[in-house]
């Protein structure tokens, strides 16, 4: 998530609310869960020693077969692509192989711990981009010192994919390096932390907008957190066309707004935040939450995982029927029974134990499908707004109610159909270098997404996976 | 110092199109000093980003207000204040400072050295930095300097492109180490 939030300081921190038994017993449930999850992933990481192999997808006759696949034969297939290296593409696995590339600085809730120790993360990444978007997804940590130093390491290893996922990279560097290397680069360039949250989190607002009988347009938004997430959400919301003069952003110096103290320094050290403080100017506030939260239509708060950063007088204090996403895992900054209590319509969170989950894994599957299939060069935020609006399509065919403005994990015939609006806008965008139609998209992306789970089955059948350990401790989803 | 060069006041306006510029300079009063201040602070605090040699002082506000002070009624000096237009025609938004010194061994022998300008970002754009140029440099030359020259962090980068696009190149370098 994003970076802190203007919390009090432990000393100025009000009392907290007694929590009852019942809260306490489900809290403490909740962490001994969590430790449990983690105990066990341990246990079964050394058991599979890693989550992803190499597998090939030809068929091997006899040892006869190298030399096609390999020398002489392959000869050929280099010099064809030395003549047209668009045509890697089509010869080469590269239409469908992405690189999940971080630095370790900023891995999940963990902080700065290094490329080593991201490695198991974005192991569990090609995991999803394999099972749920059909995309073969290559861990990469690199060791890199500077933000030019990730720059050039990614275009040194670009040609051989088709798409490249950035992952846990702290901001504000994160949106240098991707401005960058989506200039430098031919393939798509996305950063999850920045692009897929914040394209679920517009795709559940446009359903929670409609369920209020709002319009982006009109509406009065406060986004609690200025990390890589939120700052995108502005610039998407601003995108939709909300007034950038009605958002305040509040981070843990309180209200970003032009002449708060720090702007300067702001826009030498993370230019992105500076222009959103210009643009927003505090949406006509100055102060903290308290100050920019008065009569607001939506709370989006993505900030550091601090209980209670935002509170139910906050949320007694917005309009009426007011829209809260509360995004910071695992404790989100308002319980949604707390934030229901006080008068939300909608509530949202990233846990998957909570209705309305915000979820990148809902987005990043489906764009990388998408943007492979058409071969697109980059992935602009039209691209993205494309996927939020398909997301919330989704969910609405199914049946739209203030606990359903997300597809779950598991709706997912709506995952195809987000690929296929990626595709679509690709082309119509004139950045795809194959220009199919909304069908073929379509197809494709059902024959692709559908394959893996196939595939892991039928692995698991012949034995050629190890069925799941019975181990110490109790069997349950990470997911 | 010698023969000092006569003392008139400075922001003589080189400008056009000021209508649309979001603000107007003129010489700054002592009155402006409290509305000042803040701006300089937030310029000296910039200038700390860029190189922890600039390591903005404690006791920088008390300072800053004195030299203001002496500045503003020094007629070697030359003290601008921006304030906003419409509305915000009492908002003081930007401050020029800048100072004539003698060179004793070169030509021209007077120098207007520009030692700090700034301007509150929601002001900045719109050709506002190059009419506080051209004010602080018609009053600098009103005050005798034959040449203008700009002080600034060596790593601020968009100050080097804004003086270097209005014909300024690097002259002297200081260079700095802490003991």
């Amino acid at each position: 998530m994003a970076e802190g939030v203007a919390a009090p300081a432990p000393s100025e921190r009000p009392a907290r609310r007694k929590s009852t038994p019942a809260e306490r017993s489900a809290e403490d449930r909740r962490a001994d869960q969590t430790d449990l999850l983690g105990r066990r992933a341990v246990e079964l990481s050394r058991f599979y020693a890693g989550k992803i192999e190499t597998v090939p997808k030809v068929p091997v006759r006899s040892l006869h077969d190298f030399a096609l696949w390999y020398s002489p034969g392959v000869a050929e297939v280099s010099r064809a692509i030395r003549a047209d290296p668009e045509l890697a593409f089509e010869l080469t696995g590269r239409w469908n192989t992405v690189a999940i590339v971080t630095d370790g600085s900023r891995v999940l809730g963990l902080g700065d711990i290094g490329p080593e120790a991201a490695l198991p993360v974005m192991e569990g990444k090609a995991l999803l981009f394999k099972f749920l978007g059909g995309v073969d997804a290559v861990a990469i940590p690199i060791q890199v010192g500077s933000p030019d130093e990730f720059i050039s390491t990614v275009e040194a290893i670009a040609p051989a994919f088709g798409g490249i996922n950035m992952e846990d990279t702290a901001s504000p560097k994160c949106f240098g390096i991707l401005e960058e290397l989506s200039k430098r680069l031919p393939i798509p360039v996305w950063h999850d932390d920045q692009l897929g949250t914040a394209a679920a989190t517009v795709a559940g607002l446009l359903n929670a907008l409609a369920l209020t009988d709002r319009s982006v347009g009109e509406i009065r938004t406060v986004l609690v957190g200025a990390g890589a997430a939120n700052l995108v959400t502005a610039r998407l919301l601003i995108a939709l066309g909300h007034a950038p003069k009605r958002i305040s952003l509040v981070d843990q110096k309180g209200v970003l707004h032009a002449e708060r103290d720090d702007v300067d320094e702001l826009s030498v050290r993370n230019p992105w935040k500076y222009r959103l403080a210009l643009a927003t100017d505090g949406g006509g506030r100055v102060g903290g939450i308290p100050e920019a939260i008065d009569g607001a239509d939506v709370l989006i708060a993505a900030s550091t995982p601090v209980a209670e950063t935002v509170r139910a007088e906050h949320v007694k204090a917005m309009a009426r029927g007011p829209i809260v996403f509360a995004l910071a895992n695992p404790v989100p900054e308002i319980w949604p029974d707390v934030a229901r209590a006080a008068g939300a319509a909608v509530v949202a969170t990233g846990r998957s134990d909570f209705p309305n989950q915000v979820n990148n894994s809902l987005v990043f599957p489906a764009v990388f499908r998408g943007v492979l299939d058409a071969r697109a060069r980059s992935i602009p935020d039209e691209v993205v707004l494309a996927a939020a609006r398909e997301l919330a399509r989704g969910a609405e065919r199914r049946g739209r109610t203030v606990h359903h403005i997300l597809p779950t994990m598991e709706e997912s015939e709506v995952f195809p159909e987000v690929a296929a609006a990626v595709g679509d806008t690709a082309v119509r965008l004139g950045l795809a270098r194959h220009r199919l139609t909304h069908d073929e998209f379509l197809e494709r992306a059902r024959t692709l997404m559908g394959r893996p789970a196939r595939l892991v089955r039928a692995l698991a059948r012949a034995h050629l996976t190890a069925p799941m350990p019975r181990g110490t401790i109790g069997r349950r989803r990470a997911a | 110092m010698t023969a000092r060069p006569s003392a008139t006041p400075g922001a003589a306006g080189a400008s056009t199109d000021r209508a649309t510029r979001p603000v107007h300079v003129r010489p700054a009063r002592e009155a402006d000093i409290p509305a000042l201040v803040p701006l300089l602070l937030r310029l000296k605090r910039l200038n700390e980003e860029f190189d922890p040699l600039l390591k903005v002082r404690d006791d920088a506000d008390p300072q800053a207000r004195q030299i203001l002070k002496a500045q503003i009624a020094d007629p070697k000096a030359v003290v601008l204040a921006a304030e906003g237009v419409g509305a915000e025609k009492e908002k003081v938004v930007g401050i020029v400072r800048a100072i004539v010194r003698e060179r004793p061994f070169y030509a021209p022998p007077w120098e207007g050295v520009i030692l700090d300008i700034y301007l509150l970002p929601l002001y900045r754009r719109r050709g506002v930095g190059e009419y506080l140029l051209d004010e602080v440099s018609a009053a600098l030359k009103a005050k005798g300097a034959g040449i203008v020259t700009a002080e600034f962090p060596a790593q601020n980068e968009i100050a080097g492109r804004f003086y270097a696009k209005r014909g300024f190149r690097p002259v002297t370098s200081i260079h700095a180490r802490p003991l």
